[in-house]
């Protein structure tokens, strides 16, 4: 779900505004170092894919349907950074061209819909070993790499929006968790099936020459990558934070502080933002010059 | 020695499931010559063609202008071989005909100030008017498409100019209209056709590929009225010239 | 068809639509993260910021119908969002609705009144990673073939078939139009790319036009930042 401008707290949404767009700069780098310059105007043209094939839909349980996100399916097929470039390329376009998510919340979404749902429908596709197998091995990693992805996705929308105190956690998970149960099968049996079909008639495409292969070293950078910013918003005592998380888990809470109830920021608070931002600012600087360093040892493909 | 345009010596490729696509090529072409390529689909004329610059790269050797073609010096072959690819939604992929048309020029470091009338010339060129620049490809119909391809190309002013199907799917007029703009082009052409009353009307020169491999090669009416050959290699002898040559 | 949608108002000759897109894009996402800050407690300036939006709106020339048309299709997430915090009370509510609707308004304004082209090249100057804006350039420019063949798909499959045929069999043709639209993709890309090198890429965008930063920019940049520094200070 698109998270629109005006529902998250402030903090929350320019804080994830910082991560994603932090990540979309790496992503990028990476982009240029390891694809080989001829698969770049892909992700352009797979970004209208996924819009074009969010316009067909599949009737499911009488007079909804369903259509596909694409996540985990661009994810396995590009790997998770190319795919999170693109799913990100295609959320701001929603933003762009149809309003459909807020500008603040761009952030946001595009950790939720792009990040999220890339690299856990990778990681779960191939803990199952997808890749490895054909038939019935594809299918099965392809749904359960299509259907959690949509799970995550939604349960980390959900606590965004309770964090914000926009929704009780308890009735937040339930409700995002049960309706994207649904849609999880449709994308799941979508991904399985685009799949399978490519396997079938264009197995080539299958394993696209290495391009943003994941290693373990890059997965725990990633995890790193959230949870060290997010340790770093509790640990720098917002008193905000671990608030509406204990208010909202009681039963009717008291006005928890929101969005609409955010303060004019006195003195303390700036300071208290601009170490934040400072801590921020650093990090993704060690992250950069990491990754510099790294750069040669990475190698990967030139054009 | 003569100078030639472009010498093709024991051109070959192959796909990478390992079938044939072009065996044991050998075609020279004298500046200002208009070579047709015929020859039935899957032939690998498109194939030969992406050759010419270097897009696609295999055994055999390519002498453009008298350099040869490698890897080191493609950038200075781009900019003298040009070539228009069957399907112009593929070459349009700038927002604005003028940005598409610019795209040439501006990647061959053409002064900023120079392009405007690049881009104009261009279009005039193609038998477009200049103030179709800010159009939106999209919004074409495909006659249209088509010369705005042809002038994304000629804004590079290439000295030879490879043609991969240029008249097919075109109503008779537009398609009358790019016969007559393509026969007022000055550079040498190797046209890529199944359109056999095109390469009469323009080709003094016809090459017939078949399988990968040169099966003919020379003057046009001569090869296109063999009736045999031409059944032979999946095609037949166009209606202008049957009508000539009974009774 | 969908293309007309997105553009539909954006190349008006408004004193919003002459504007550079940098400005326009500072400028506003300026006013949405005002309107964002604004204390619950300051009903006032909710009004004068819903005044200078109304203001922006007249300015813009673009249809109230279609501003309105495209409110009402994310007014639904709104309205659901809204509703999910009953506890809040009538004016709590209140509050977080009008607050998404000015922002949602606003976003409306800065992307209808800039081209999509001209968008992406202020997102460039404002330092926005290569590899994002050429994307989107393709995106925008593929969208329109890509919807086009999805529909020629979605009407050959439509015409193949009487009533509905069951789940597996609907599942399967799916995935097949997907996978097909999936694969042309691809081949278009490689086609693409190869007609890129044959006008003579070597991997960088070299960007033409120039939109000049005038007056006008500077006198809509200044306005807007008074604004909200005037509003903030009536606290």
């Amino acid at each position: 779900m698109h998270i629109p401008d005006g529902f998250l707290t402030n903090r929350l949404a320019i804080s994830l505004d910082i991560l994603s767009g932090a990540g979309i700069l790496y992503a990028a780098h990476r982009a240029k170092i390891e694809f080989s310059s001829r698969r770049v105007p892909i992700m352009g043209v797979l970004g209208a894919f996924v819009f074009a094939a969010q316009m067909l839909n599949f009737p499911i349980l009488g007079g909804t349907s369903g259509h596909l996100i694409g996540g985990s399916l661009l994810a396995i097929l590009l790997g998770p950074m190319a795919g999170s470039l693109t799913m990100a390329t295609v959320i701001i376009a929603q933003a762009l061209f149809l309003q459909d998510g807020g500008l603040i919340a761009l952030g946001a979404n595009i950790f939720n819909i792009s990040a999220v749902t890339c690299f856990s429908g990778y990681g779960i596709f191939k803990l199952l070993g997808g890749s490895a197998g054909s038939g019935k091995r594809l299918l099965f990693a392809g749904l359960l790499s299509g259907w959690l992805s949509v799970m995550i996705s939604s349960a980390c929308c959900a606590l965004m929006m309770s964090l914000s105190g926009a929704i009780p956690i308890h009735i937040g998970l339930t409700t995002m968790l049960g309706y994207h149960a649904i849609v999880g099968i449709v994308e799941g049996m979508l991904t399985a099936g685009v799949l399978s079909f490519l396997f079938k008639v264009r197995p080539d495409l299958m394993s696209i020459d290495g391009m943003g292969r994941f290693g373990a070293a890059d997965w725990i950078g990633a995890l790193a990558f959230v949870a060290i910013p997010a340790c770093i918003l509790v640990a720098a005592g917002s008193s905000s934070l671990p608030d509406p998380l204990q208010k909202l888990l009681t039963v009717n809470p008291p006005l928890p502080e929101t969005a609409a109830g955010s303060e004019m920021l006195p003195s303390a608070r700036y300071a208290d933002y601009l170490m934040r931002g400072g801590l921020f600012v650093l990090f993704i600087g060690l992250w950069f010059a990491i990754s510099r360093l790294t750069r040669h040892r990475r190698g990967g493909h030139e054009a | 020695m003569t100078d030639y345009a472009v010498r093709i010596t024991r051109l070959g490729y192959t796909y990478p499931d390992g079938t044939k696509a072009l065996e044991g090529i050998d075609l020279d072409i004298l500046p200002g010559e208009r070579v047709a390529i015929v020859g039935p689909s899957g032939a690998g004329k498109s194939t030969l063609l992406l050759h010419l610059n270097g897009v696609l790269e295999s055994t055999g050797s390519i002498r453009i202008m008298s350099s040869n073609l490698d890897s080191s010096n493609l950038q200075q072959i781009r900019k003298q071989v040009g070539l228009l690819f069957q399907d112009p939604n593929d070459q349009l992929f700038c927002p604005t005909v003028f940005e598409d048309v610019a795209f040439g020029p501006l990647n061959l470091s053409v002064p900023p100030g120079e392009i405007p009338r690049r881009v104009q010339k261009a279009l005039a060129d193609a038998g477009l008017d200049y103030s179709m620049r800010s159009r939106s490809s999209h919004h074409l119909s495909l006659g249209e498409r088509r010369r705005v391809s042809l002038a994304a190309v000629l804004a590079m002013e290439p000295v030879i100019l490879g043609m991969d199907e240029p008249t097919s799917n075109l109503d008779p007029r537009n398609r009358r209209h790019l016969i007559n703009v393509i026969s007022g082009l000055k550079a040498t052409l190797i046209i890529a056709t199944h359109d056999l009353e095109l390469v009469l009307d323009v080709c003094s020169r016809t090459v017939l590929m078949d399988h990968g491999k040169i099966w003919a090669d020379g003057e046009t009416r001569a090869m296109l009225a063999n009736a045999q050959l031409m059944e032979m290699h999946g095609l037949e002898v166009p209606l202008s010239l049957k009508a000539v040559g009974s009774g | 068809m969908r293309h007309s949608f997105i553009d539909r108002y954006s190349a008006l000759d408004s004193p919003l639509h002459l504007l550079e897109p940098r400005s326009k894009l500072v400028a506003f996402t300026t006013l949405i993260i005002a309107v964002l800050c604004i204390p619950a407690n300051k009903g006032i300036l909710f009004f004068m910021y819903f005044f200078a939006t109304a203001i922006l709106m007249g300015i813009s020339q673009v249809p109230l119908t279609f501003i309105m048309g495209r409110v009402l299709v994310i007014l639904p997430f709104i309205v659901l969002a809204t509703l999910a915090a009953p506890w809040r009370g009538f004016p709590g509510l209140a509050i977080l609705f009008i607050r998404a609707i000015l922002c949602l308004l606003l976003l409306i304004l800065l992307t209808n009144t800039t081209r999509f082209i001209e968008l992406l090249r202020g997102l460039r100057k404002l330092g926005c990673p290569e590899i994002l804006v050429m994307n989107l350039s393709f995106l925008y420019r593929y969208l329109f073939v890509l919807t086009e063949e999805a529909m020629r798909m979605k009407q050959a499959r439509d015409c193949r078939r009487v009533g509905r045929a069951p789940f597996r069999e609907e599942l399967k043709i799916l995935s097949s139009m997907l996978g097909t639209l999936l694969i042309r993709s691809f081949e278009r890309a490689e086609r693409m790319y190869s007609a890129m090198l044959s006008r003579g890429f070597s991997g960088e965008f070299q960007v033409y036009s120039p939109r000049i930063f005038s007056w006008r920019d500077l006198t809509f940049l200044s306005g807007a930042a008074l604004f909200v520094v005037m509003t903030f200070l009536i606290l």
